[in-house]
């Protein structure tokens, strides 16, 4: 997804309410090094760290703006754009690539039209490859949120896509 | 004490010392990229790598090691040689090489290093970074394509500065320094990290290709603007000062310099500085010979008491003590001060009664020496930058304790465990009274007070300032009064910090008194780390009071001054580079003076609105065209040379004076060198003092103290009229009086005044940041552009003072609290 059409899919959610953030920040306040938990707490609050949170976060914990983004940066785990419902990943470790990810990668791109670590601008995807998910036994692998996908083929990924484009969004 | 050996050579260090401190104590240098002095050990570029035997020939880093007993160090092995260089290679082979169109060219360490090291190819080839080139604010420029991650910015903006606007951003290669969400740099501008910048990946854009670094020389000065007495190192070319330039051995602040020190030196070379005399004919002031302007006002002068003057404390002590002469001996008048007649009072008036001495006890050098500091006002920050980061660093580093009574919070109370107590506006002198009857009543007093001279008479005073009775009043609670008074007795060092200036008109004599009764209570007033510290607003304030220069012998005060003007008692006022009409409070009060005093005579740099309304302008020097000496706040007696020639048609204040006095059949001393031995000889304190002796570094004016309780008269508690909110004034931290409006670094960053305000009163009016608003009070109104800050309790809005365009006198007439409206 383009920056344009990720700060439309921005643009096109509600305001953002930072009580959510705030709760998150109360069970941590008083704790030292309490940066991380509280990232990690309003990130599966939002799915993502929106700017204008971070800067409550930072007025908060009285810890640097530019603290925050260095964090949120530094982590691949944070994000800061929003995020899709349904996360696919794809091994692209060295088991699974022998074994023809690239072909299911190729058909993701095909069925999603997003490339790695883009999100669709319905928000109902996001995509990306990832260096191994550890169960090399079931190469090729795919997962989608928390569900896993072993031994897969091009026809699998046309019936995931084609089941998780049923699901609803809510 | 450790012994070691280093390249073969027997020395010692400190227990506390790194091996690349101990081998630059003994005259080894061992190169650096990352580390600097004033942060903390951070071994990231690894040019500093040794070889320590005991460590098995292992590289190690010099400046994160520390040095042990016994250790054995190599500091350039041909592998060290070799090692160095690689790195050299690989920080050059993304960092582009555009030394010949770089200003870091000639200071870059990065530059010297290749040079030294004979880095004259390369075996690994990368592309280039091609990072955006911040030019998003006007003073510093961030060229990250030439950066090598040393973080020396980052630390030093957290570290010292402890504003954080720079830090490391995403990671591994792409790893860069960058503020938050890659914005562009947006903050206090004090230019530290371009200071430290080891490569010219921060610059100064004021000097951009302005001169090449070899090309200037270097003069050091004492900076023009706050009491802090910071030294800066001014850049000259052509007789042009172009820039400031960073050492980090200069002053006790080790180089560290405000947006004002740094990026405010332009007026100097300002096209709009005054060049000729001017005498006003039918109306308008033209050009005339220094002859007949003089001639002129030496006729004007000879009126005795009718006669009147205001100076500015910007003025060296050398030319102060020559216009008291001359006004005294030769004119015959007492009636001359300045800061307004009140900004000063606090030390002429507080500390004189409670110390028996005109000066701080205190010392800037005493806040990182002590353990618990109670500053009045965050605006120590706005006013005092230097001094702000002094405090930074002793609660960082140190682990100091900083407890802020202010009326509003700021940059000070977001430091580490930092405690603000937010009280009415206008309620210091009642809450520190209050303090002190907790003191007294919880026995919390040191075993000596009793015995001080006035201790049961302010035992009797304070018996109606009860804590619950206070902070009733005061709008904080009693637990928190009595836990300050308790923290303040317990701690074994503590010491009190607070700012005057023309824009704090509570902070007077009160104020002074009954911080220096908390400080004399507990015994903590005449040591190390322990006392009043009054940080005064202009460079030479105390310098102004040490040589005498403010109302005293019956003299006229500065308010009485234009008072008097307006009655037509006094005929004639010599105003020399003071700007009331925009710094004293009352802005048609101080506008009808000067109108219809009879003759006006202005020395000044700059035709001011003040200067406009004389009937003779003198063009004068500033501090970078003439020589003389300054006290700073602390009473550091520092001498100062020109480092520019001066414009032939100008004169310096001293030579006006002194020719004034010659006119009037007086004598003088030639040179203000020769007038500084008479001021050493008859200035408590300067004894022993000369220019030659002050040539090298500035001495201490010794300040004796005999302590003494004074009762401080605590005002009623301001009410604000129902509906209206308290304007407070104060200092913005970029500007430092009416000065620094001519100096472009400051008027880029804050080119206008403003207010601000809390968001509960922004919702409540429906104003947004950068709203035009209409702030009236019962004097005036005034268009100003509104600031939405979280720092700001509601009901209180805050103005700075310092703008002709806006001048916050038009709505405030110098007290301590005005109730105004704020509208859209």
């Amino acid at each position: 997804m383009s920056d344009v059409a990720a700060q439309q899919a921005t643009d096109q959610q509600p305001a953002i309410d930072l009580s959510l953030a705030d709760v998150v920040i109360d069970k941590y306040i008083d704790i030292p090094g309490n940066l991380m938990p509280v990232l990690q707490g309003v990130q599966d609050e939002y799915g993502y760290i929106p700017r204008i949170v971070a800067d409550h976060i930072a007025e908060r914990l009285n810890v640097y703006p530019s603290q925050i983004y260095g964090v949120l940066t530094f982590y691949s785990q944070f994000h800061l754009k929003p995020r899709g419902k349904f996360i696919i990943r794809v091994c692209v470790g060295t088991a699974c690539h022998v074994q023809g990810a690239t072909r299911i990668v190729d058909t993701f791109f095909d069925k999603l039209h997003i490339g790695h670590a883009e999100t669709s601008p319905d928000l109902r995807y996001t995509f990306e490859k990832v260096a191994c998910l550890g169960a090399c036994g079931m190469a090729p692998l795919a997962m989608v949120n928390d569900s896993t996908y072993g031994a897969m083929t091009v026809q699998k990924v046309e019936e995931i896509v084609a089941d998780y484009n049923q699901r609803p969004m809510k | 004490m450790v012994n070691l050996t280093i390249d073969d050579k027997q020395v010692t260090a400190p227990k506390s010392a790194t091996i690349y401190e101990a081998a630059k104590m003994n005259g080894i240098k061992i190169p650096i990229l990352c580390h600097d002095k004033k942060l903390k050990p951070f071994g990231a570029c690894r040019m500093c790598l040794v070889e320590v035997e005991q460590m098995k020939g292992r590289q190690i880093p010099a400046c994160t090691t520390p040095a042990t007993e016994g250790m054995i160090i190599r500091t350039s092995t041909p592998d060290i040689v070799k090692a160095r260089k690689m790195v050299l290679e690989l920080l050059l082979l993304n960092h582009p090489l555009d030394c010949p169109v770089c200003d870091k060219s000639g200071d870059c360490d990065l530059q010297n290093l290749t040079y030294e090291y004979q880095v004259n190819s390369n075996r690994f080839t990368d592309e280039k970074f091609n990072h955006e080139i911040d030019y998003n604010n006007p003073l510093i420029e961030r060229d990250m394509n030439r950066c090598v991650l040393c973080g020396k910015c980052a630390r030093i903006c957290d570290e010292i500065v402890s504003y954080g606007a720079l830090t490391f951003i995403d990671r591994g290669i792409e790893t860069k320094i960058g503020c938050e969400f890659d914005d562009g740099l947006n903050c206090e501008f004090c230019g530290s990290c371009i200071a430290v910048c080891p490569v010219g990946s921060l610059l100064a854009r004021p000097f951009k290709h302005k001169a090449r670094f070899w090309a200037m020389t270097k003069h050091p000065t004492v900076c023009g603007y706050c009491g802090t007495g910071c030294n800066l190192t001014l850049g000259v070319k052509d007789n042009k000062v172009l820039t400031t330039i960073y050492d980090e051995d200069q002053g006790f602040h080790k180089g560290q310099l405000c947006v004002r020190g740094r990026f405010g030196y332009q007026f100097i070379n300002s096209t709009e500085r005054l060049t000729t005399p001017l005498i006003k004919k039918n109306g308008r002031l033209i050009e005339a010979t220094w002859d007949e302007a003089l001639e002129l006002v030496a006729a004007r002068l000879s009126g005795g008491a009718a006669v009147a003057a205001l100076a500015t404390p910007r003025l060296t002590n050398e030319e102060l003590t020559l216009f008291k002469k001359l006004l005294v001996e030769n004119v015959g008048t007492n009636n001359f001060d300045h800061a307004a007649g009140y900004a000063h009072t606090a030390i002429t008036e507080g500390f004189a009664r409670s110390f028996g001495a005109k000066a701080s006890s205190a010392s800037i050098l005493d806040i990182q020496k002590s353990d618990m500091l109670l500053v009045i006002k965050t605006d120590a920050y706005e006013t005092h930058p230097v001094v702000g980061f002094e405090i930074n660093m002793g609660v960082k580093n140190k682990g100091i304790k900083l407890t802020i009574l202010s009326d509003k919070r700021g940059k000070l109370s977001k430091l580490p465990d930092a405690t603000t107590l937010v009280h009415r506006p206008g309620s210091e002198v009642a809450i520190l009274n209050a303090i002190a009857k907790t003191l007294i009543d919880d026995n919390l007093v040191a075993g000596s007070a009793a015995t001080i001279a006035g201790y049961a008479e302010l035992e009797k005073a304070l018996a109606a300032f009860t804590a619950d009775v206070v902070a009733a009043q005061c709008g904080i609670s009693a637990a928190d009064i009595k836990k300050l008074a308790s923290e303040y007795a317990a701690a074994e060092k503590a010491l009190i910090v607070f700012p005057v200036g023309q824009a704090y008109s509570g902070h007077t004599a009160e104020l002074a008194t009954a911080l220096a009764n908390l400080a004399i209570l507990t015994g903590k007033y005449d040591k190390e780390g322990c006392g009043v510290l009054c940080l005064s607003e202009k460079n030479n304030s105390q310098g102004a009071i040490d040589m005498g220069f403010f109302a005293q012998d019956g003299g006229l005060n500065g308010v009485e001054i234009l008072d008097a003007c307006a009655k037509g008692t006094v005929k004639s006022l010599f105003i020399a580079g003071e700007n009331p009409l925009t710094s004293y409070p009352n802005h048609t009060k101080v506008k009808a003076a000067l109108e219809a005093v009879e003759f006006l005579v202005v020395s000044e740099l700059f035709l001011t609105e003040t200067a406009a309304m004389a009937d003779v302008v003198l063009p004068v020097c500033s501090f970078a065209e003439k020589d003389g000496t300054f006290t700073s706040t602390d009473r550091r007696v520092q001498y100062f040379k020109s480092a520019i020639r001066k414009n032939v048609q100008i004169k310096s204040d001293y030579e006006i004076f002194s020719n004034l006095v010659t006119r009037l059949g007086g004598t003088v001393a030639p040179t203000p060198a020769l007038l500084f031995t008479e001021i050493a000889a008859n200035t408590p304190g300067y004894q022993g003092l000369s220019h030659v002796s002050l040539r090298k570094e500035g001495a201490f004016a010794a300040v004796a103290t005999t302590p003494k309780f004074v009762i401080p008269q605590a005002d009623a508690p301001f009410t604000v009229e129902v509906g209206k909110l308290a304007l407070v004034t104060g200092s913005a931290l970029y500007h430092n009086g009416t000065l620094s409006q001519y100096g472009e670094g400051p008027m880029h960053v804050c080119p206008e005044n403003y207010i601000e305000l809390s968001r509960t009163d922004a919702s409540l009016y429906k104003i947004s940041e950068g709203d035009v608003v209409t702030v009236s009070s019962a004097s005036g109104s005034l268009q100003l552009k509104a600031k939405v800050t979280p720092r700001m309790p509601a009901g209180v809005v805050f103005s700075p003072y310092h703008f002709t365009a806006a001048p916050i006198n038009t709505i405030w007439n110098g007290s301590p609290v005005t109730s105004v409206t704020v509208s859209k």
